[in-house]
C-alpha cells in the first residue's frame, strides 16, 4: 500500500531536498553572485557597499599563472589516483582474494590508512620531512649521507603525492575486493579447467565482470583528485614551496581565506565545480559500457 | 491508514527535532533564567523576602555575550579567563558567556560574520586599526564619548596617549586598550659568544654574522619566510624608507619600499634562511630558535614569555640595511587593540551597566598590569615587576630606548592588500616576482577600497 501511493514519500525526501538547498544550492547560487563583486568582507556588512566588477574575475582565470600550476597538479594528481590508488587497489584485491588464509588480516592492515585522519597523515609525513630533525634526514645522517631538503622545488609534488597516493589505496582495494567478491568461483574453476593461467584469468574474468566496479573507482578517484585539500595543505601549505604544490583546492583555499580575496575565490570555486563536472561526465564516456 | 499514520508520526519524528532547536523564545528563556534565579535565592522571611525582591528588580540576572582574542594558546588567556572568573564572583547576577579563540583569519571572519547578521557579542576585544573598519561601518559600537558621558570612571586608569593609540581609523574613539607591543630582533647571545661574534649594530655586521653561523652550519635567522615574513617586512621598509615615507601610504610602489623588500632577495642569496624556510610554519622556526640550532629571529614581545632559556637571549634593535633612512633604534610597535561596548548590549538597561563594569574589569590598573608583566607597553601607569628575567630585562631596554615607534603597514592598509605583499614575499626573495610589481598590485586594491 505504501508504495501504491507514493506522496508519503514526499514527506521523507522534501526535509533533505530543503536542507540541500540552504546550505548548497543557495549559498553556491550566491557564490556566482559574489563573483561579480569586488567583495571587501567575506559577507556583506550593514553599511558597505560591494563594487560591481563584471567579469574582470572571470578574466583573471586566464593571466593566473598560479591556477594553471594548480590545475597541472590537479590533472596530474587524477592520472596519478587513477593509475596508484586504483591500480594498486585492484592488485591488492587480486592477491588478497587469492589466498585462503589471513584475508582478513590484510583487509584490516590495507584498509587502515582510511581511518586515519589525513591531518595526521599530513603531520607524520611532515615530520618524516624535516629538513631539521626530521626522520628521513637523521637516517641520512647517520649513514653519513648529507641532509636533503624533501620539499624543495623539484621534489615537492612527489613527497606530497606519496602520502596522497598511500593513504587512499585501501579504499579503493576494499571496493574492489567486495567487487571480485561477487564474481563467481565456478567461472574461476571452469577457466581453471580449461587451462587458463592465473594471469589469464584476472586479464579474462576479473577485468571484464569488475568493469563497472572498475569505472566507479575511476570516477571516484578522479573527482576525489580534484577535491585534494588536507593532506597538502598539512604539509605544504600556502602550495610551498613557491606556489608548485598548488592543487585547486588548496589554491581556492588560499586566494579566499589566506587573501582575503573573497570574489575572486568564488570564481575558483565555480571553475572547480565546472571542472568537475565536465571530468566526471568524460569519465562515464570513456568507462561506460558497450 | 495505520501505514499512513505511521509515516505521518514518522515525518513528525524527523521535523520535530529541528525545529526544537530553533524554537526557543527569548520568554522561555527568561522563563528558564528567572527559574534559575528564583531557585538560588533564599527567603525564608517576609522581610527578607522583600529586600530580595528589590535587590532582584535593581539587579535581575544578566547574561554577558564575550568575545576576545584572548582564548586558545593566546599568552593572555589564563589573565583573562581569571579576571572573568573574578568578575562573574564579585558580580553574581552577570553571567559571562565567553567565545574567545586566537586571532587568526579565520576568527576575524566569524567576527565579521556575527556582526553582519546581527549576532554581535555585547563586548568585544578586537583590533582598532584597519582590520575594525569593515566592523566598524556597521555602525555597531558605542563611541568612548557616549559611554564616558555616562559613566565618568570609565577607563579612568588608562593612559591618554594609549587611549589615542587606539583611536580607530574614522578618527572616534570606542576602544579601551590593556597592553601593546614591539617587535625586535632576539638574539642567541651564546652563539654570537661562541663564535667571536659581536651582537649586530649594523648592515655590515650582520652579514657578517650571517656569514659566521652559515660556516658553522648554525641558521643565522630564523624566518619562515612562507608562513610569517610579516616582521621583516615591516623592518626592511621601515629602515629602507625611513619613518616618514614608511608611514605614508602612496598608490604607487614608492623606490624605498620596493628597496626593502629587494634585501629579501639579498638575504636569501646569503643563506641567510632556514634550507626550508619556503615550507616550514613559524612555530617550527621560532622552536630552531629556542633550540638554538638558530642564532636570530625577529618577533614580537608576545615571544618572549614563550623563551626558556633566558639568560643567554636577549633582544636588539634591528641592525638596519645598507642606505637605511630610518635612525638607528627604530622600532614597529604600538597599540592596536581594545575592549569595545556594541549597541547591542548599550540600548538593553539591563547589560549596559554589566557591560561597562565586564570593560572596567579587564582594563583597570590591577588587570593591565596582570596583562602586562613587563612584556611590550602597558595601557596604564603600571608599577615595576621584581625578579625580571635578564631576557624581559632585555626586552624592556629595547623597547625604552625607542629612537621611534611606528605601527606597521597592516594598520594602514586594507588587510588584502596586506595580505597580497604578504604571499608574494617567498616569489620576491627567490626573484621570480619583482618587489615593485608586487607592491603596485597591494596597493592597487588599497587604492580602490578607500
Amino acid at each position: 500500500m505504501l508504495y501504491k501511493k507514493k506522496s508519503p514519500l514526499l514527506i521523507f525526501l522534501v526535509p533533505g531536498m530543503v536542507f540541500l538547498f540552504l546550505f548548497m544550492y543557495f549559498p553556491f547560487l550566491e557564490n556566482i553572485k559574489n563573483s561579480f563583486y569586488d567583495m571587501t568582507s567575506i559577507v556583506r556588512m550593514p553599511g558597505s557597499e560591494w563594487n560591481y566588477l563584471g567579469f574582470e574575475n572571470y578574466k583573471k582565470l586566464f593571466s593566473d599563472q598560479d591556477l594553471k600550476v594548480a590545475i597541472l597538479n590537479s590533472l596530474k594528481m587524477m592520472f596519478l589516483t587513477v593509475v596508484f590508488e586504483v591500480g594498486i587497489g585492484f592488485v591488492l584485491a587480486v592477491m588478497v582474494m587469492n589466498i585462503k588464509k589471513g584475508q582478513q588480516i590484510f583487509r584490516t592492515v590495507f584498509f587502515f590508512p582510511i581511518v586515519i585522519s589525513a591531518t595526521a597523515i599530513g603531520l607524520l609525513f611532515k615530520l618524516f620531512y624535516n629538513f631539521d630533525g626530521g626522520m628521513l634526514n637523521q637516517i641520512l645522517l647517520s649513514l653519513g649521507v648529507e641532509k636533503v631538503n624533501w620539499l624543495n622545488p623539484e621534489l615537492a609534488f612527489l613527497m606530497v603525492s606519496i602520502p596522497t597516493l598511500w593513504s587512499y589505496v585501501g579504499f579503493y582495494f576494499v571496493i574492489l575486493l567486495t567487487g571480485l567478491s561477487d564474481i563467481s568461483d565456478d567461472i574461476y574453476e571452469a577457466a581453471e579447467i580449461d587451462g587458463c593461467s592465473k594471469l589469464g584469468q584476472v586479464g579474462y574474468i576479473t577485468i571484464p565482470l569488475m568493469k563497472s566496479v572498475i569505472a566507479t573507482c575511476i570516477t571516484l578517484a578522479v573527482t576525489g583528485a580534484l577535491k585534494i585539500f588536507d593532506l597538502p595543505w598539512v604539509i605544504v601549505p600556502n602550495g610551498a614551496p613557491q606556489g608548485v604544490t598548488h592543487f585547486l583546492g588548496t589554491y581556492m583555499y588560499q586566494v579566499t581565506f589566506g587573501m582575503n580575496n573573497y570574489d575572486y575565490g568564488s570564481v575558483l570555486a565555480i571553475t572547480i565545480v565546472i571542472l568537475g563536472v565536465l571530468v566526471s561526465k568524460l569519465v562515464r564516456l570513456i568507462t561506460r559500457e558497450n | 491508514m495505520k501505514k499512513r499514520i505511521l509515516s505521518v508520526v514518522l515525518s513528525m519524528a524527523m521535523v520535530m527535532p529541528i525545529l526544537a532547536g530553533c524554537g526557543a523564545t527569548k520568554a522561555e528563556v527568561a522563563t528558564t533564567e528567572a527559574t534559575e534565579a528564583t531557585a538560588t535565592e533564599e527567603a525564608p522571611e517576609a522581610e527578607e523576602a522583600e529586600t530580595a525582591e528589590v535587590a532582584t528588580e535593581e539587579k535581575a540576572p544578566v547574561t554577558l555575550k564575550t568575545v576576545s582574542m584572548f582564548g586558545g594558546t593566546d599568552p593572555n588567556a589564563p589573565i583573562y579567563e581569571e579576571i572573568n572568573k573574578n568578575f562573574m564572583a564579585e558580580n553574581a547576577y552577570i553571567t559571562v558567556e565567553d567565545n574567545s579563540q586566537v586571532s587568526d583569519e579565520e576568527w576575524k571572519a566569524t567576527v565579521a560574520a556575527d556582526f553582519s547578521v546581527g549576532n554581535e557579542p555585547d563586548v568585544l576585544q578586537f583590533f582598532t586599526d584597519a582590520t575594525a573598519n569593515t566592523i566598524i561601518a556597521t555602525d555597531k559600537f558605542v563611541t568612548m564619548d557616549e559611554i564616558k558621558a555616562e559613566y565618568p570612571e570609565y577607563a579612568k586608569d588608562t593612559l591618554d596617549a594609549a587611549m589615542a593609540a587606539v583611536t580607530n581609523t574614522d578618527g572616534v574613539s570606542r576602544a579601551v586598550p590593556t597592553t601593546g607591543y614591539w617587535e625586535g630582533l632576539y638574539c642567541n647571545k651564546d652563539l654570537f659568544d661562541q663564535y667571536g661574534l659581536e651582537l649586530p649594530t649594523d648592515w655590515a655586521s650582520l652579514t657578517e654574522a650571517i656569514s659566521v653561523f652559515n660556516e658553522n652550519d648554525i641558521i643565522p635567522i630564523a624566518c619562515s619566510l612562507n608562513n610569517v615574513p610579516h616582521y621583516w617586512i615591516e623592518f626592511l621598509m621601515l629602515y629602507a624608507a625611513g619613518e616618514e615615507g614608511y608611514k605614508t601610504v602612496p598608490e604607487t610602489a614608492p623606490q624605498d619600499w620596493v628597496t626593502g623588500l629587494n634585501t629579501f632577495k639579498t638575504l636569501r642569496d646569503l643563506g641567510a634562511f632556514p634550507e626550508d624556510t619556503d615550507t616550514v610554519d613559524d612555530a617550527y622556526v621560532g622552536q630552531l630558535f629556542k633550540d638554538k640550532k638558530a642564532a636570530m629571529q625577529l618577533d614580537g614581545s608576545w615571544y618572549l614569555g614563550g623563551v626558556t632559556e633566558t639568560d643567554n637571549t636577549v633582544v636588539i634593535p634591528f641592525p638596519g640595511i645598507e642606505n637605511q633612512k630610518a635612525a638607528t633604534g627604530a622600532l614597529v610597535g604600538g597599540m592596536s587593540s581594545g575592549f569595545y561596548i556594541t549597541k547591542k548590549a548599550w540600548e538593553d538597561p539591563d547589560k549596559r551597566d554589566a557591560a561597562v563594569k565586564f570593560v572596567m574589569a579587564h582594563t583597570n590598573k590591577e588587570s593591565v598590569q596582570k596583562y602586562w608583566n613587563g612584556n611590550g607597553q602597558a595601557a596604564c601607569a603600571v608599577d615595576p615587576i621584581d625578579g625580571m628575567s635578564p631576557l624581559a630585562l632585555s626586552g624592556l631596554d629595547y623597547s625604552s630606548k625607542a629612537t621611534s615607534i611606528s605601527a606597521p603597514t597592516d594598520s594602514r592598509i586594507d588587510p588584502e592588500a596586506y595580505k597580497v605583499i604578504v604571499a608574494g614575499i617567498v616569489k620576491v626573495s627567490t626573484g621570480e616576482l619583482s618587489a615593485e610589481d608586487l607592491l603596485n598590485e597591494a596597493l592597487k586594491i588599497n587604492a580602490a577600497r578607500k
